[in-house]
């Protein structure tokens, strides 16, 4: 499947900006890339249970980490690549919101200890123990137990293929006016390991930063130690420590604080 | 259990598990004794799979550190310092730290040995910590050569005990093995570094500035090719030339040095600590990739951004 109307060449550079943490450059990519991740999630039958538009959001999120791990070297398309990450993080949404991790510490300690006295029914017993049973066995009311076993029926498989007919995606375009809403991309940045990488600049005061765009030309004209001295009111060789200083800030943050006994 | 693993250094071994019950049912227990014996315990995992977990473990979850790893395989540099950190500032309150990590298998044509490549170096970055990690893999529809390589990079395999793995080769050896060779780029603009590192930066970032590079990522550049440059200039005998450009849509900096390099392939994979230097290693964290190698014109030292 082609989904990019890009050549190579261009799409390969659209990935490794986008892999930098570019925000134009994911919006991009998932503009491009939207329609066959809704072809994806298409696919999905969910009974309900999860919002379409969270769906198609985390087919966003699969699409973002797989720029970010995707190797051009091997010369294997994009989409071929991208498709198992994009299919992957909706079936895990899936798998998430229908179990029953909405429950409250209390009813998840309450399912296992439900689950437990089943396993220890089943093995003691050889059959299936009765809601009564279960219930005198845990100390907890029959419509608790009911309620329980009810939720713990709900889950699907991480592996799953969730069938689900082709009208079901049809009035995406209606209900998701800006799929690609900053909140979206907010959300799949910041899970994003890289952002410790990326918050290291953050680290860096107002002036760091300055010396070093200045300096080194990012985003600007470079300018010498001594005309960054004279814009600031200060030496050349203040400059040069203002920095030394900053570098070695920003190598300190990739390496973070030391471990405990190690 | 019997006491398989004890003192306080890394182990790491493997479980291939069929089920969700298998996986929950050893993990847990696993980690119960950690607890009871007052170590840390830790899950890494998917969302959908801390969830699992933490339903099973039911109130010792309250005592364990859940790490949520849906976005930590991009790169194998990238999850060794996520999990470095993890390890890092659960150690702070515990003497040692029992760790159940689901690693994120990818599709068939994703690049497979890289992280088999990242798991041989586990045994190796992580020896000084007193940690004991389970890696397990989801046995349903992992392909062959897979499932193969778990066994190579893990010294003991969780099975009714903590066995053995006789099939466990040398991490170095094996990362050779597995690393690309890199292909030669011909399409690079060559340069002078200058007296010195200030020069080098200030030529490095008028390339960066010709290819366009945004402003956060030239900043890694700048700290990457520093460390890189610094080697070149302390240990290879002075920087030669450098080379900059595009390949594969990416910004890439070759530095070469006088010098007669070196050649281990866990460099920079090594978590810094006494008699492991962090130049490298700062370097592999800022960049997409970190490759070496000879070619006529001396020791080169590739960045990719």
């Amino acid at each position: 499947m082609r989904s990019s109307t890009l050549s190579p060449k261009q799409e390969r550079e659209l990935i490794a900006t986008a892999e930098g943490g570019d925000e134009a450059a994911c919006r991009e990519l998932v503009e491009l890339f939207l329609p066959a991740i809704r072809g994806v999630a298409r696919q999905f039958g969910t009974g309900g249970q999860v919002e379409w538009t969270e769906l198609v959001q985390e087919g966003v999120a699969g699409l973002l980490f797989a720029a970010r791990r995707y190797d051009p070297r091997r010369r294997t398309p994009f989409w071929a690549y991208a498709s198992f990450w994009v299919r992957k993080a909706m079936q895990e949404l899936v798998a998430d919101l229908t179990r029953p991790a909405a429950l409250s510490d209390h009813g998840v300690r309450g399912l296992a200890s439900v689950k437990a006295a089943r396993r220890k029914h089943v093995q003691a017993k050889g059959a299936e123990p009765t809601t009564a049973e279960l219930a005198e066995a845990t100390g907890l009311a029959r419509p608790q137990v009911d309620r329980l076993l009810a939720i713990d029926r709900a889950p699907r498989s991480f592996e799953e293929p969730l069938g689900g007919g082709e009208g079901t995606a049809g009035t995406f375009g209606d209900t998701v006016v800006d799929p690609g809403a900053e909140s979206a991309y907010d959300r799949v940045l910041d899970a994003m390991e890289i952002e410790a990488v990326r918050s290291c600049a953050e680290t860096l005061d107002a002036r760091e930063r300055a010396v070093l765009s200045a300096h080194y030309g990012l985003s600007r004209t470079p300018l010498t130690l001594n005309e960054i001295g004279a814009d600031l009111g200060v030496t050349a060789e203040r400059i040069r420590q203002i920095e030394t200083v900053a570098l070695e800030k920003l190598r300190e943050a990739v390496l973070g604080p030391p471990a405990a006994g190690a | 259990m019997e006491a398989v693993n004890s003192g306080p250094r890394f182990h790491h071994d493997a479980f291939v598990y069929e089920s969700d019950d298998d996986y929950l049912g050893r993990s847990v227990r696993f980690l119960r004794e950690g607890l009871e014996a007052g170590e840390g315990a830790m899950v890494a995992n998917a969302r959908a799979g801390l969830a699992r977990m933490r339903e099973a473990l039911g109130a010792d979850a309250d005592r364990v550190t859940f790490v949520d790893t849906t976005y930590t395989y991009t790169h194998p540099a990238r999850a060794l310092s996520t999990y470095h950190r993890a390890f890092r500032d659960r150690l702070r309150d515990v003497p040692s730290v029992r760790a159940v990590a689901d690693m994120r298998t990818g599709p068939r044509n994703d690049a497979w040995d890289e992280w088999t490549g990242y798991e041989a170096l586990c045994n190796v970055s992580y020896a000084h910590l007193p940690v004991w990690v389970v890696c397990t893999y989801n046995a349903n529809g992992l392909p062959d050569p897979i499932l193969d390589s778990v066994w190579r990079t893990h010294s003991k395999r969780l099975g009714h005990q903590h066995e053995p793995n006789d099939r466990f080769e040398d991490p170095s050896a094996l990362l050779r093995e597995l690393t690309r060779e890199p292909e030669p780029l011909t399409d690079l603009r060559s340069f002078s570094a200058g007296p010195d590192l200030e020069s080098f930066r200030e030529r490095l970032a008028r390339e960066l500035a010709a290819e366009q590079v945004p402003e956060t990522k030239a900043l890694d550049m700048l700290v990457a090719g520093t460390e890189i440059a610094a080697n070149a200039m302390r240990h290879g005998g002075g920087i030669e030339e450098v080379r900059a450009g595009r390949a594969e849509g990416r910004f890439v900096c070759e530095v070469i040095d006088r010098g007669a390099g070196f050649d281990d392939p866990m460099a920079g994979y090594l978590v810094p600590r006494e008699g492991v230097g962090a130049g490298l290693w700062v370097a592999r964290q800022l960049a997409w990739r970190l490759e070496w190698f000879d070619s006529p014109a001396g020791f080169t030292v590739r960045t990719w951004l």
